[in-house]
């Protein structure tokens, strides 16, 4: 259709309006509305289908093993192989008793400490990728980054447990168990340092693994940084640090944010390596850093096996239990990210630039 | 004498048969040049004559440019810029820059007036709201921007941007000013803002600004020098060059400009 310049009123009285045309466009773009409102949200339904199911697998444990879930440390099946009983109309072995909260906490630990290591160290990487290694070497380190991030859990979690966690335990671990004071909280940081499974080795297997993504993330992102501003910054005497923090690092904080929260997701969900190297202990408090302990993932996967043998169905309606209360944590993670981002990106971003 | 100086008398910045190239490719050819201390001298020529790649050696700002040369010498009241003890961030600070378009950094309007301040460590930080509206105030942005000093500078206008960027690089008291063009990617109201605005400067700053654009050399600077194809071809005061241009080049180029 031509698009005249604006016509009069009468102008556009007299011209005939082509009915059939203009209704079928209409309908046109109203199919093509409604194909992009379902396309759009069929990650929302994905997610809703996904919580609706695991809280149907789960609502009768929620039932039964009630608040004390997250306050207890227990983590007792109970006896598989006598009959079962049944309490407020919901069917378990005798003696189950349930919480979830040492696996919360070790979840949330060994991705903390996942996060304290690898945030530094891949932001550091990706300037010096960037700013420092001449173009060739850059893309070799790069492509090396993407190497390492294809490397399967499973190899990571077995590197983990043979070579990575003794050697951390022996040689590394004991620098900082021997020398730190016995005062509350710093004596976290005390004690046996055990043969390698634990906390420790498991944040830092996790630091391992997220390196490679957020570092080639942030690679990226540096990349688009535009040369204008960081001259101005040097132009005016910053030295080449304080142009990186306070000019090319706050250019693309959202960005950066949005990998660290990719980072955080995969921490908190990676299942297969913390199997290989947590010690899987479940029951207890990790009561220092290098203590044996366990993940909601890992957990799931390590005993979903046995779960299987119990006849009332409980120990798997726990563990999908336990499954809803990671997506959960990775849902408040996601959401609260993205509060970070919109808080953080008010005077940041290079809003509409009036040039 | 050549430049603006007379002989015996120190300038505030001078180049001796300063070459600049890039690679295999020579930008500018053996050019000397004695900038008085506190005029406003103006850089002429075409677009391409190797305006920015002179003015960029005064702060050092190629330096880091893949396959930069030099030849000759730089001086700041008389020491070498380019000598062994030079000092990058400082000289950086006493020789500021604004560039061609504004280049506001990702932080707060305030916190964009004295980037510079902290970085140096010029004032303690109670200080540094205040230093924040004088230089505001100085380049006639405080009344616009006082009730939004938290705000992104991205918002502001091209010109508004420009002066927000002209009161950072005032706020670490420099002696010289260099301008690659300021005012070319901003209207004429703003144009003549930052005209008048470079104008008021001068006494107790040098400040160098290249243009291809003749008006505003005559406008604003007190001496002229006309580049040419990586040659500084003539200069002069500003009305001499203009009036009666002892080049040929020089003569062909303002008569194009101004046909
Ligand atoms: N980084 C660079 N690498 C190679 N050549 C350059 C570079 N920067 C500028 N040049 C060349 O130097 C010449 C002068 O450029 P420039 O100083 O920007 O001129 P002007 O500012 O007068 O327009 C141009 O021919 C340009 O192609
Ligand atoms: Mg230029």
């Amino acid at each position: 259709m031509p698009a005249p310049t604006t016509p009069s009123a009468p102008e556009r009285a007299a011209a005939v309006p082509p009915v059939p045309r203009a209704r079928r466009r209409a309908a046109a773009s109203r199919l093509l509305r409604g194909v992009g409102a379902a396309g759009s949200s069929i990650p929302l339904l994905a997610l809703i289908f996904v919580l609706a199911v695991l809280l149907a697998q789960a609502l009768p444990a929620i039932e039964y093993n009630g608040w004390g879930f997250f306050t207890g440390t227990a983590w007792r099946p109970g006896n598989f192989y006598a009959d079962g009983v049944t309490t407020n109309g919901v069917a378990h072995p005798p003696g189950a008793d349930y919480s979830v909260w040492p696996l919360i906490v070790g979840t949330l630990a060994s991705s903390l400490i996942a996060m304290i290591v690898a945030v530094p160290v891949s932001i550091g990487a990706a300037l010096v990728i960037v700013e420092r290694l001449p173009r060739r070497v850059a893309d070799a380190v790069g492509m090396l980054l993407e190497l390492l991030a294809g490397i399967p859990s499973v190899i990571i979690g077995l590197w983990g447990a043979l070579t990575f966690g003794p050697f951390i335990a022996r040689d590394i671990a004991p620098i900082l168990a021997n020398h730190m004071p016995n005062v509350p909280v710093l004596n976290f940081f005390r004690g046996p340092t055990g043969y390698g499974e634990g906390l420790l080795t498991s944040g830092l297997i996790l630091a391992v693994m997220i390196i490679p993504i957020v570092a080639a993330t942030t690679r990226d992102l540096l990349r688009q940084v535009p040369l204008l501003p960081r001259e101005g910054a040097l132009a005016l005497g910053m030295s080449e640090w304080e142009t990186a923090r306070k000019v090319t690092l706050p250019w693309i904080r959202s960005g950066i944010i949005g990998a660290v929260v990719l980072g955080l997701g995969r921490a908190l969900g990676e299942t297969m390596a913390i199997a290989m190297v947590s010690g899987a202990v479940t029951g207890t408090l990790p009561t220092n850093l290098y203590a044996t302990m366990s993940t909601i993932s890992a957990t799931i996967v390590s005993q979903l096996d046995s779960a299987l043998t119990d006849a009332t169905g409980f120990a798997v309606r726990t563990l999908a239990e336990a499954g809803l209360v990671l997506m959960v944590i990775t849902l408040a993670a996601n959401i609260a990210a993205r509060i970070l981002v919109r808080r953080t990106s008010g005077t940041a971003l290079p809003v509409g630039r009036g040039i | 004498m050549t430049g603006s100086v007379p002989d015996g008398v120190r300038p505030a910045l001078e180049s001796i048969e300063l070459s600049l190239g890039f690679g295999a490719v020579t930008v500018l050819r053996s050019v000397s040049l004695r900038i008085e201390r506190g005029g406003i001298f103006a850089l002429l020529g075409p677009t391409g004559s190797g305006k920015s790649t002179f003015l960029r050696s005064l702060n050092r700002m190629n330096d880091k440019i893949p396959g930069f040369r030099r030849e000759g010498q730089v001086l700041l009241e008389g020491e070498s810029i380019y000598g062994q003890r030079g000092d990058l961030m400082d000289l950086r600070r006493r020789v500021g820059m604004l560039f061609q378009r504004p280049n506001p950094f990702p932080m707060s309007i305030a916190q964009n007036v004295v980037a510079g301040v902290r970085a140096h460590k010029m004032a303690p930080r109670r200080e540094l709201s205040a230093i924040a509206q004088r230089r505001l105030e100085q380049v006639g942005l405080w009344g616009a921007v006082k009730d939004r000093l938290g705000e992104s500078p991205f918002r502001l206008s091209g010109g508004q941007q420009q002066l927000l960027c002209l009161a950072r690089a005032l706020a670490v008291e420099p002696e010289v000013l260099l301008l690659d063009e300021p005012t070319s990617s901003l209207d004429p109201v703003s144009t003549e803002a930052i005209e008048a605005l470079i104008r008021s400067l001068a006494p107790e700053l040098t400040v160098v600004i290249v243009t291809h654009n003749l008006g505003q050399a005559k406008r604003v600077a007190d001496h002229t020098a006309f580049f040419h194809d990586g040659h500084l071809v003539e200069h002069g005061p500003t009305a001499r060059l203009f009036d009666s241009p002892a080049e040929a080049e020089t003569a062909r180029y303002i008569a194009s400009a101004l046909g």
